[in-house]
């Protein structure tokens, strides 16, 4: 027991109260302004599908893998998508190995919500054969570090990775066409998934002293502030999500007012995912081009030269 | 070797005759006969001597309980203070920064604190109000408490009115006139660990420059 309170993060008396009266003139402690938003990274990895995002001190990283499977029963012609989080104890203190807290599955719930609901991946061009087999598309959240909202953090790893994900072409054959053929990456290029849209989640903090909104809460915000507001929205405008659990009350007009911040700021970090995904893509192009090792010429000149020169 | 009574710091151990390295770092001398090594991590590991910076966790009867970010909880007797008695025991809340003194630090019992120096006087010691603390790595604070001045602290210092407290377990409190002073140190100090003097120095010029 001592043991884990020793490894406990601890925030001091001190910096709560400090936290709140720098709020009141509008200056949050890492230096941001309390409607900016922190420096957002995406990168991936080699294989198609895996993305590490990085906002602040916050790290997730986000897998994407298919498998082909039976759909379920009431809907046979569609794919599967599911989420699952992962929560590392590196990541923070709190976190223990093994079976995810409320927060890993509250952090999952508002990903999966703000995907399915809006239908931003197309489930009906996952169906293979319809009753018999669909591609279910699973995406594993890991959350490597903790500065503080995790929920955007992993809603961007999710898209990115969603965005780069490559799933193998198959056909159907056999006698009676009933047969689905797995056409390996080398032979077919692997198609990728239709997303019509991108919901971005936005987490909005409340601080009971006048008021006060901040927009992506630090680790050090999220332990003093009130309450929380989770809204997933696109760049079109279309609202996909919102997730208020608990926390303090907020009158209507200031739901209002986040809905309008976070559809702003929902533009700028669009824009963002699909620039880094373009750059992964053309990568990824230069990559597949197979250049013959001997077709680099010679300078003609320079070996008359040398013929000469002997 | 002629003989002489070796004082072993942090990171040696001694092993019957042989005298065995427990951690990674620079082995530093100091005269007439200390050794110790350094190295910069995140956690803490208690040195007797060490002026700390710990958060109150939990009272009992004869003791605090103190987090120093070390691998256990350390205790500061109820009497480690300036005239102290049964009669008049500080009351400290939960989540009270206090500077302290490590008083005893021995391997696999809990560190012992102190709120005077080693002659009984308070000397600064105790509860630190408001401001603003943090947590670096220790290599960090031992830079900060260096002399001569480290170069980040003399710049903002030429320009900006503030005060500062480092614990050498990788905490250090800022305390200012204004939140944004504060925040502006805090920030300098924090972005401070990978540079050299002079990228410092003009890291500080430009945040200065912001505000403004």
């Amino acid at each position: 027991m001592e043991g884990r309170l020793a490894n406990a993060w601890r925030l001091t008396a001190n910096d709560k109260s400090f936290i709140r009266t720098a709020l009141l003139s509008e200056i949050r402690i890492d230096g941001r302004k309390p409607y900016e938003y922190r420096k957002i990274v995406v990168k991936f990895g080699r294989e198609d599908g895996s993305s590490e995002v990085q906002l602040g001190q916050t790290r997730v990283m986000g897998i994407v893998t298919a498998q082909l499977v039976q759909p379920y029963r009431d809907r046979p012609k569609e794919g599967i998508l599911s989420i699952f989080t992962e929560v590392s104890p590196m990541a923070d203190p709190s976190f223990e190995p093994g079976h995810p807290g409320e927060l890993a599955v509250e952090l999952g719930r508002i990903i999966d919500r703000g995907l399915r609901e809006s239908k931003a991946v197309d489930t009906e061009s996952l169906c293979v054969l319809a009753g018999k087999f669909v591609w279910a598309i699973r995406i594993d959240l890991h959350i490597l570090d903790n500065g503080g909202n995790l929920v955007d953090a992993a809603n961007i790893a999710a898209l990115a990775a969603l965005l780069t994900f490559r799933r193998p072409e198959c056909s159907l054959g056999g006698e009676d066409g009933q047969e689905v053929i797995v056409h390996p990456p080398e032979i077919r290029e692997p198609l990728p998934l239709i997303v019509h849209h991108l919901p971005i989640a936005i987490t909005f903090g409340f601080f009971s002293n006048d008021s006060i909104l901040v927009i992506d809460p630090t680790h050090n915000e999220e332990a003093v502030m009130g309450g929380r507001m989770t809204t997933t929205v696109n760049a079109n405008g279309d609202i996909c999500a919102i997730q208020k659990a608990g926390g303090e009350g907020v009158p209507q007009r200031v739901i209002m007012q986040c809905l309008q911040l976070a559809t702003a700021k929902a533009a700028g970090i669009t824009k963002q995912i699909k620039e880094a995904v373009e750059v992964y893509n053309t990568e990824r192009a230069l990559r597949k081009i197979k250049r013959h090792p001997t077709s680099t010429g010679v300078n003609v000149k320079e070996r008359q030269d040398q013929s000469v020169g002997k | 070797m002629t003989n002489q009574t070796i004082m072993l710091g942090g990171g040696l151990r001694q092993d019957c005759d042989a005298i065995s390295v427990m951690k990674a770092g620079t082995l530093r001398f100091s005269k007439p006969n200390k050794y110790w090594v350094e190295s910069s991590q995140k956690r803490y590991t208690p040195c007797v001597e060490d002026t700390v910076l710990g958060i109150v966790v939990d009272s009992k009867a004869d003791n605090f309980l103190i987090d120093i970010k070390g691998p256990v909880l350390a205790f500061l007797p109820v009497l480690a203070f300036e005239g102290g008695t049964r009669r008049n025991i500080p009351k400290f809340e939960v989540g009270t920064l206090l500077y302290l003194r490590v008083v005893k630090a021995n391997f696999g019992m809990n560190p012992e604190l102190s709120c005077t120096d080693a002659s009984g006087k308070a000397a600064e010691f105790g509860p630190l109000k408001d401001g603003y603390m943090f947590e670096t790595s220790t290599g960090l604070s031992r830079k900060l408490l260096s002399s001569p001045t480290c170069p980040v602290l003399e710049a903002l210092g030429k320009k900006l009115s503030f005060e500062i407290a480092v614990g050498l377990n990788g905490r250090v409190w800022v305390n200012a006139a204004t939140p944004d002073t504060i925040v502006v140190v805090a920030n300098a100090i924090m972005n401070s660990e990978s540079l050299s003097g002079a990228q410092q120095i003009i890291m500080v010029e430009h945040l200065l420059k912001n505000i403004q």
